[in-house]
C-alpha cells in the first residue's frame, strides 16, 4: 500500500464555503423572504435583490455511487456542481434565474426523480438501518418507508395537509432520529424478554455493567452459572442489555413487532415542542409491505385530515378533540398499554373529571 | 461476476412510486460483490423476520476511538461479501452543502475500497459509508484524509455536530448556524476522535424556533436562535397578506400569547408577551421578521427513551449572543463536561444525569444563576435544600 | 515525569484490568493522576502516544474503553 497518500488526523471537515453556490454565498446573512413555487420548487428573495431557486427530489437515503453520480451529473450540467441534502435526507438543486428551473425539472423528472416535499405535505421519512446494517434492528426500516411513502406519496408531490406531517421510522426503541417527537412514527418493539446465553455472558461480558444496564433491575447475578438471571415479570423488553451484552440477544421473529406513536413536534410554532404517543402498542412484522401498518397511518391521516383546522399539526389537533377524541375518531382499541406506568407516568393520568364521551 | 440471488420479496419493494433503496443496492450489487451478497442477506432477514447483523467489534483507524461502527454478518459462510461489513462515518460539511466535483471523488474511492452504498446523511449527519472490510479501512482514511475529510463521531464521544442551513438560505437564522457548528466541530477535534465521556454527546444547531435540525429533541445541547426586542413589521406587507389571508382566524387567534391585534390594517404586537414562537413570522415571511438582537437559548440534555424515558432539552442559558470566538460558550461547555465527567457513570447522558443528581445542584456547580426561562413552573412540594451560608448558627 | 515512564504506568494499570474491568478513558486519567500526582493533561498525552502507536487502542462494546489489543 505504498502508494496511499499521507493520512492527516483532526483536520474537521471541508469548510461549508467551498461548496456554496455563488449567490448563497454572496447573499449569505441577507435572505428577506420565499416563497413556495409548487411542492418541489421555491424561491429564496435577498435584500439586494438576488433570487435563488430550489428543486427538491426524494431520496431513498440508502444511495449507491452511481445515484449520486447521477445527481452530481445534474448538478453539473445545471447548478454550477452545487447541490446539498436537507436534514429529511432529500436532494436540493440550486439555480439562479427562474428560466433555469423548468429545464432542471426536466431532466429531473426525465431521470425518474420525484419532486416535492417542500409546504404543508409529508415530506421523506427520517429513518434507521433495520435490517440492511443493524444488529438490534426488531423490524426493518428502508422497506417501511418504502412502503409508507409508496402509499403517501401524492401528499410529497401534490396534495396538501392542513400543516405539515413528519413521520419516522426507527428499527428499534434506541431510536437513532427524532422518532419520539415526530407527527406519525413507528418504532421496532420486542415482547419478550432476552435469552440469556450463560457461557457467553460469562466469557464476553462484565457481570456488573450488564446488571447496572437494566433500568427495572430485572437483571441479578446468577452464581451457579456465573452469569445472569433475569426477573421475567419486571423485564419490559428494552433490549438495553443486549446493548452491552451480545450473549444476551433479544430478537425474536414471531413477537417482535411495530408500535406507532403519534402527535409529537420539534417545531414552538403556536404550541410547545411535544413527545409522540402511544396509539397501537403492536402490530406483527408483515414484510415486504407491512399492509396493517400502511392502513394504520391512513387512518390516521383521514382523520387528521378530516378534523384539523389550517396550520394545526397532529399533535395539535388531538390536543384540541383530546385524546378520547382521537380515539374515537380513529376507531383504534384502546388498552392496557396505552396507559403509562413508567418514569413519566403520573404526569399523564387525568386528574379531573372533564374528560369527553367516547 | 458473484452469484445472483432471487430476491422475491425485495423485488415486492421495488414497486410504486418512491424511489426504492431495493434499486439502490441492485445498482451497487452490479459492480459490487459486497452489495450483491448483501441483497441475498437482506431477502433472509425480510424471509425471517429478524436481522442477521452481529453486535460490532474491535474496528477502526489508528489512533482513533471512533468514525467507524464494525459489522459483521451471523452468516458469513453463505454470504462472505458481507462477512465484514463496517461502517465509515465521515464528517459533513456544515449545512450538507456539497460541490459535485467533491462527491464524486468520494464515490470514486467507495467503489474502490467498499460496498458502493451510502446513507446521506445517518441521523447524526455524517455522510455514511456502508460496507467495508477491516483491511480496507486505513486505505479509505488515508485517501479521504488526503483529500481533506475527516471521520465523524461514534461511541463515548463527541458526536459529529449538525445543523439547519441558518443563514445560507434562511430569513429566519437568528444565529449563523453554520458557523458556530463548523467552530465547535474544528474546537473539539479531540473529544470527537477519542472517546473521553461517560457516553455520547451531541450538539445540535437552529437558527430559530422552528428546528429545522430537531435540536430540541436530539441534542445533548440544543442550540436555538432567537431574538430581544421587536419584530420587524412590514405593515404595506401586512395589507397584502390581507388579501389572500383571513389573519384574524390564522395568525391572531393561533398565536399563543394572545400578543397580537388588527389596528384598522395594521398588526401591532405587544412584543414583550411575545414568546417567540415563530408561527406569525413563519406565515407572514413577508411581513414580519425576528427583532434585530439575535442570538441563541441553550438548552442541554434530550435524549431517546432508552433507558428511563425520552427527554427534550431544557432551558439553561436564555440568552447568549453566539459570536466569534465564542469564549463564553466553550467556557460554559467545559464546565458542564469536567461536571459530567466528575459525576457521571458509564452509558449516562448528561441530561439523565441532571436528573439523577439535581438540576439546581448542576446549576451552582457550573456556575449559571436561576431563571424563571428554566422551567414551566416552580415547585410544586416542600422538600428543597438550603447551602451552609443560608442557614443562621 | 518522564512521559515514558507515564506510558509504563498506564500500561500496567490497563494490563491490571484486563478481564476484569474494562477501563474508560476518563477512569486512567483519574486514577494515574490520583496515585502519581500527575496533570491529568499530562496523562491524556501519554496516553495517546500509546494509542497513536497502536500499544493500546480504544474499543465499543456500550461504551467507549481502552484495551491491549487482541493478539
Amino acid at each position: 500500500m505504498s502508494d496511499l497518500p499521507q493520512r492527516q488526523t483532526d483536520i474537521g471537515p471541508p469548510h461549508y464555503s467551498k461548496f456554496l453556490h455563488p449567490v448563497i454565498a454572496k447573499n449569505y446573512g441577507k435572505w428577506q423572504y420565499h416563497e413556495v413555487l409548487s411542492p418541489g420548487t421555491m424561491v429564496h428573495v435577498s435584500e439586494t435583490g438576488d433570487k435563488i431557486y430550489t428543486v427538491r427530489i426524494a431520496s431513498p437515503r440508502l444511495l449507491s455511487t452511481d445515484t449520486i453520480r447521477e445527481h452530481c451529473a445534474i448538478a453539473e450540467k445545471h447548478c454550477g456542481g452545487y447541490l446539498r441534502f436537507t436534514s429529511r435526507n432529500n436532494v436540493e438543486f440550486f439555480v439562479d434565474a427562474e428560466s433555469k428551473v423548468a429545464p432542471l425539472v426536466k431532466d429531473l423528472e426525465a431521470k425518474g426523480f420525484l419532486l416535492g416535499g417542500i409546504g404543508p405535505r409529508i415530506s421523506n421519512i427520517v429513518h434507521t438501518q433495520g435490517w440492511v446494517h443493524c444488529h438490534s434492528a426488531a423490524t426493518d426500516a428502508s422497506g417501511l418507508v418504502k412502503a409508507i411513502m409508496d402509499e403517501c406519496s401524492e401528499y410529497f408531490t401534490t396534495k396538501e395537509l392542513p400543516n405539515k406531517v413528519r413521520l419516522a421510522v426507527a428499527c428499534c426503541v434506541n431510536m437513532c432520529g427524532a422518532v419520539h417527537c415526530s407527527d406519525i412514527a413507528l418504532v421496532g418493539v420486542h415482547k419478550t424478554p432476552p435469552r440469556i446465553d450463560d457461557v457467553n455472558v460469562k466469557n464476553a461480558c462484565e457481570v456488573p455493567s450488564t446488571i447496572a444496564s437494566c433500568p427495572t433491575s430485572a437483571i441479578s447475578p446468577n452464581p451457579a452459572t456465573k452469569s445472569v438471571k433475569i426477573k421475567l415479570e419486571k423485564c419490559m423488553y428494552c433490549g438495553n442489555c443486549y446493548s452491552v451484552c451480545p450473549a444476551m440477544p433479544i430478537a425474536d421473529a414471531k413477537n417482535d413487532g411495530i408500535a406507532i406513536v403519534v402527535g409529537g413536534k420539534v417545531n414552538s410554532l403556536r404550541s410547545n415542542p411535544k413527545f409522540s404517543k402511544l396509539v397501537v402498542p403492536w402490530i406483527p412484522n408483515n414484510p415486504p409491505r407491512w399492509p396493517q401498518v400502511t392502513d394504520a397511518i391512513k387512518v390516521i391521516l383521514k382523520a387528521y385530515i378530516a378534523g384539523a383546522k389550517k396550520h394545526e399539526r397532529v399533535g395539535e389537533w388531538i390536543e384540541r378533540i383530546g385524546w378520547e377524541g382521537f380515539f374515537k375518531e380513529t376507531g383504534f382499541e384502546f388498552k392496557y398499554q396505552h396507559i403509562d406506568d413508567f418514569t413519566f407516568a403520573r404526569e399523564t393520568y387525568r386528574m379531573a373529571s372533564t374528560f369527553k364521551w367516547s | 461476476m458473484s452469484k445472483k440471488y432471487d430476491t422475491p420479496m425485495l423485488d415486492e419493494l421495488e414497486k410504486g412510486a418512491f424511489p426504492s433503496f431495493v434499486t439502490e443496492i441492485k445498482r451497487a450489487a452490479a459492480h459490487s460483490d459486497m452489495s450483491n451478497d448483501l441483497l441475498g442477506h437482506t431477502e433472509t432477514c425480510y424471509k425471517e423476520r429478524v436481522t442477521h447483523w452481529k453486535h460490532g467489534g474491535i474496528v477502526g483507524v489508528r489512533g482513533y476511538g471512533g468514525g467507524v461502527i464494525g459489522r459483521y454478518s451471523d452468516m458469513p459462510d453463505k454470504f462472505p461479501g458481507v462477512a465484514h461489513f463496517h461502517t465509515v462515518r465521515l464528517n459533513s460539511p456544515s449545512g450538507f452543502y456539497y460541490k459535485a466535483d467533491a462527491l464524486v471523488e468520494l464515490c470514486d474511492l467507495w467503489d474502490k475500497y467498499g460496498s458502493g452504498l451510502t446513507n446521506i446523511h445517518g441521523s447524526t449527519g455524517d455522510l455514511v459509508f456502508l460496507g467495508t472490510r477491516t483491511e480496507n479501512l486505513e486505505p479509505f482514511f488515508a485517501e479521504t484524509s488526503s483529500r481533506g475529510w475527516d471521520l465523524g463521531g461514534s461511541g463515548s464521544a463527541l458526536r459529529t455536530p449538525s445543523c439547519c442551513l441558518g443563514k445560507s438560505r434562511c430569513e429566519w437564522a437568528n444565529i449563523d448556524t453554520m458557523a458556530i457548528t463548523n467552530d465547535i466541530t474544528q474546537h473539539y477535534q479531540d473529544e470527537m476522535h477519542r472517546p473521553a465521556f461517560p457516553y455520547k454527546f451531541k450538539f445540535k444547531v437552529a437558527g430559530c424556533a422552528c428546528d429545522c435540525i430537531a435540536s430540541i429533541a436530539r441534542a445533548d445541547m440544543s442550540i436555538i436562535g432567537t431574538w430581544k426586542g421587536n419584530i420587524r413589521v412590514n405593515q404595506a406587507e401586512v395589507a397584502n397578506y390581507a388579501k389572500t389571508m383571513n389573519i384574524q382566524a390564522e395568525i391572531i387567534d393561533m398565536c399563543p400569547t394572545g400578543c397580537m391585534k388588527l389596528d384598522g390594517k395594521e398588526l401591532r404586537i405587544d412584543n414583550a408577551n411575545c414568546n417567540r414562537c415563530m408561527h406569525c413570522i413563519a406565515k407572514m415571511t413577508k411581513a414580519l421578521r425576528p427583532g434585530t438582537e439575535q442570538g441563541a437559548t441553550l438548552l442541554l440534555g434530550s435524549k431517546a427513551p432508552i433507558v428511563t424515558g425520552a427527554l427534550m432539552s431544557w432551558v439553561i442559558v436564555p440568552f447568549i449572543k453566539m459570536e466569534p470566538p465564542y469564549e463564553e460558550f466553550y467556557e460554559l461547555i467545559d464546565k458542564i463536561w469536567e461536571w459530567w465527567d466528575e459525576n457521571g457513570k458509564n452509558r449516562e447522558r448528561i441530561g439523565e444525569l441532571i436528573e439523577r443528581l439535581s438540576f439546581p445542584r448542576f446549576l451552582k456547580e457550573v456556575g449559571l444563576e436561576p431563571s424563571p426561562a428554566m422551567v414551566k413552573e416552580p415547585r410544586r412540594d416542600p422538600f428543597f435544600f438550603w447551602a451552609e451560608e443560608d442557614i443562621e448558627r | 515525569m518522564e512521559k515514558e515512564e507515564v506510558k509504563k504506568i498506564i500500561y500496567a494499570l490497563v494490563e491490571a484490568s484486563t478481564g476484569k474491568k474494562k477501563l474508560k478513558q476518563s477512569d486512567i486519567l483519574k486514577k494515574v493522576s490520583a496515585d502519581h500526582g500527575i496533570e491529568k493533561d499530562e496523562v491524556k498525552a501519554a496516553l495517546r502516544d500509546l494509542v497513536d502507536a497502536g500499544t493500546l487502542i480504544f474499543t465499543y462494546f456500550g461504551g467507549s474503553f481502552i484495551e491491549i489489543p487482541p493478539k
